[in-house]
């Protein structure tokens, strides 16, 4: 009789955590929700009476791609995959290079070196960047690919923290081994660590993938023409949401976001899992 | 991480001036105990090399000379004498008879002249640099030398940079990368910070120069009876700092408990409940946050559905509003708290992943033993969960209280074009009430080009996050636990 009591009390609370966690996930979902309905509605502008769209068409996910002077969505998004695969490339390199270099190696800069870099984090990123668009404009870089590549990889050897916290976990006593049986620092960089690390290699190729996607800051002050067609998404979608734009492209912007969120969600699914184990085997072993 | 942070205050200038010191002792016992060729090349770079037959060496070494004494000549003599004036010569059209037009006459561009000095002491810096190395390296040969030791060749050389040089190959080019797009810009935007450059001395058309400490004390509250810029830094730095403390640890205690409830032994089916969450984060900021902006606008859905469940009426009734709709992010009071808790749904599944990695290494046996002397879940998450949190997190929880002082996203996506302040002090130094230190100092710049107090501004960013990073972390090293959970 207790013991059924007893289970039943069990059930009953299993129940009402689940239910919590339904209720708490609903809450965070609700504006995603939003944001896909209102991408499938047939009206234009915001939709304020009523949380679900009143009729529902895909004219504007079509309409997305029929490119007018405001909304150029397939070019905008090349804009981003060019630089995005640009940026990922230089990034991944410096990260990883900066990391073994600092994390395996040992010389007499090496303490010096770190210790500037956690001094320039602290300074606010957008300071340096508003100096960096003007030299960027002496040289005729704004409003162009090269740019804004420059302004998201060249000092991207700054954030090489977590790869360094995952290459201390490789064992000292290998790297030791190898040199030993006269193995250069390069072999062993590139033949033993790096196939080693997979985990904090995909996790700087993809996070180095999504800064161009993610960002919007750094692209505001770069492409400051106001020319359309060399937008990146985030720009651009923004730029639908302007006072005088917003009742025709709301719902445009809503497909949009829809559009570019499904792949970088993917990426970034997988990309979560990496940076938990990155995070963590950093912090523990550190 | 908590190990190598140890090393940030005092040790670190220690360390550092230990390699400075080492260096120079060892260039003055080269230029003393050095011979006719070493002290050649202090003057002809390359004359070490060639007495001990590196002849490449001594050609790229003489090479890097002469590119420097050209850039020296051609370059640096245009921009460095005017480095005191910031140039004097105004732009003017004058009228050239003999193309009979209006020319520009042969102005001065004060940030040009300000940009390429800095530059020219940077190259000069290095060259310095490379010099007194060089100096020491020939030097060293010369020992090698008299010891009989075999002198690398060329290929040698270069091969020692993919063996015990290898770092050189490695930081070469992400160090430069930080150099031009982080370091000298920092260093030109400190030197703006004491000059009268703003919108109405704007180059080319107009000069600007030097004034010493004035934009620093009118953010501090002097600069005369017009200037508001005083009230403006004290309004936003209290909203700032309210922030930065809020943000961090309402999003910090969010996720933990979140993880520990994704964690529990009740949950079911929890890869599927962690997706959900992670799904918020997963979305891009600018679509999440823009969206958000317009879900709560004054005319959007929220306020709709509060209008018709009564609640806008209520409010108003109580005389919380008093306009026909709750002003969510277009008031202020309303949009400070509207700001945090929009910033807990965005940065609570964030924090969740990293407490629910570290949550996983959690000595199991702690926690059992724990339970078995009768712990009460609640004691067991105070005394056993929050303090290896702490532990674990605890450098991280300092870089994101930086981060978030820095955190632009959130406000500027989520106020601007929205919110516009009533208050006519803040609106005379471009503030708002919701702006943080780095809104303003962005709005200063690209709408108002305003770029001296925008530097003076970004100066006391860093120096408040200096402040707090070194003191947090010397606090948190106080109490040597490094042990406790090994």
């Amino acid at each position: 009789m207790k013991t059924k009591k007893m289970k039943d009390n069990r059930l009953s609370r299993i129940i009402l955590h689940n239910v919590g966690l339904g209720i708490l996930a609903f809450i965070w979902l609700v504006p995603i929700i939003w944001l896909l309905c209102t991408s499938f509605s047939a009206g234009s502008g915001m939709n304020t009476s009523t949380f679900f769209p009143k009729e529902w068409s895909i004219k504007y996910y079509i309409k997305l791609f029929q490119p007018d002077t405001v909304s150029q969505f397939p070019q905008w998004f090349i804009n981003t995959f060019v630089v995005a695969c640009a940026t990922c490339l230089i990034s991944t390199m410096f990260v990883l290079m900066v990391a073994y270099a600092t994390s395996i190696m040992r010389f007499p800069m090496r303490k010096p070196l770190m210790n500037m870099a956690v001094i320039l984090n602290l300074f606010p990123g957008m300071l340096a960047m508003i100096a960096v668009y003007f030299v960027l404009k002496t040289f005729s870089l704004t409003n162009s690919y090269a740019g804004l590549i420059m302004v998201y990889s060249a000092s991207s050897g700054l954030g090489y923290l977590i790869a360094k916290g995952f290459f201390d976990t490789v064992p000292r006593a290998l790297c030791e081994a190898a040199r030993i049986d006269g193995c250069s620092e390069a072999r062993i960089f590139f033949q033993m660590v790096i196939p080693m690390s997979r985990p904090i290699v995909v996790y700087t190729v993809i996070s180095s993938f999504l800064v161009p996607w993610m960002d919007f800051v750094y692209a505001k002050m770069i492409l400051n023409a106001g020319v359309s067609a060399k937008f990146t998404v985030a720009i651009g979608l923004y730029k639908m949401l302007d006072k005088m734009l917003i009742n025709d492209y709301f719902t445009q912007f809503c497909a949009g976001g829809v559009l570019v969120s499904i792949p970088i969600s993917i990426l970034f699914m997988i990309m979560q899992k990496f940076y938990v184990e990155g995070i963590t085997g950093g912090a523990v072993k550190g | 991480m908590a190990n190598q942070k140890k090393g940030t205050a005092m040790a670190a200038v220690g360390d550092f001036f230990k390699v400075i010191g080492g260096f120079f002792s060892s260039f003055g016992t080269a230029v003393a105990k050095g011979d006719l060729f070493v002290k050649l090349s202090l003057l002809w770079w390359g004359a070490g090399y060639v007495r001990r037959k590196q002849y490449i060496k001594a050609l790229i070494m003489t090479a890097l000379e002469a590119a420097v004494i050209l850039f020296t000549i051609f370059f640096a003599m245009d921009y460095v004498p005017k480095f005191g004036s910031l140039g004097t010569i105004k732009a003017e059209k004058v009228f050239n008879p003999q193309t009979m037009k209006s020319e520009f006459n042969d102005y001065d561009h004060s940030f040009m002249i300000l940009l390429f000095s800095l530059f020219s002491f940077v190259v000069w810096f290095t060259a310095i640099i490379v010099w007194i190395k060089n100096t020491i390296n020939v030097y060293k040969l010369q020992l090698m030398e008299k010891q009989g030791e075999h002198i690398n060749t060329f290929k040698e050389d270069l091969k020692t940079y993919i063996g015990e040089k290898f770092h050189i190959t490695l930081l070469t080019l992400p160090v430069l990368g930080v150099i031009v797009f982080t370091l000298i810009p920092i260093l030109l935007l400190i030197f703006v910070a004491f000059t009268n450059y703003d919108q109405q001395h704007t180059p080319p058309t107009e000069l600007f120069t030097w004034v010493g400490f004035k934009n620093f004390v009118a953010l501090f509250g002097g600069g005369g009876l017009t200037s508001t810029f005083g009230y403006s830094f004290i309004r936003v730095l209290a909203w700032t700092l309210v922030w930065a403390l809020f943000s961090t640890f309402t999003t910090y205690i969010g996720g933990i408990l979140l993880s520990l409830m994704l964690n529990s032994t009740k949950t079911r089916a929890p890869k599927f409940w962690r997706t959900l969450f992670v799904i918020t984060i997963a979305v891009p900021q600018f679509v999440s946050l823009l969206l958000v902006r317009n879900f709560f606008a004054d005319s959007g859905i929220v306020n709709t559905i509060c209008a018709n469940i009564g609640l806008t009426g209520f409010l108003r009734d109580a005389g919380m509003i008093s306009t026909s709709y709750i002003p969510f992010l277009s008031a202020p009071g309303w949009a400070h708290v509207m700001i945090i808790i929009i910033n807990i749904w965005i940065g609570v599944p964030y924090q969740m992943l990293i407490a629910t990695g570290v949550l996983m290494n959690i000595p199991a046996d702690q926690l059992e033993s724990a339970r078995v002397d009768g712990a009460k879940p609640f004691q067991i998450f105070v005394k056993i969960t929050m303090p290896y949190m702490l532990f674990i997190t605890g450098p991280a929880l300092v870089t994101d209280f930086v981060k978030n002082i820095n955190n632009f996203n959130v406000i500027y996506l989520l106020t601007q074009d929205v919110y516009t302040t009533t208050n006519q002090a803040l609106a005379n130094s471009q503030a708002k009430e919701v702006d943080l230190l780095v809104t303003w100092l962005f709005r200063l710049t690209q709408d108002y080009y305003n770029y001296k107090m925008a530097s003076v501004i970004g100066i006391v960013v860093f120096v408040i996050c200096a402040v707090f990073t070194l003191v947090a972390f010397n606090f948190m090293i106080q109490g040597d636990k490094e042990g406790t959970y090994q």
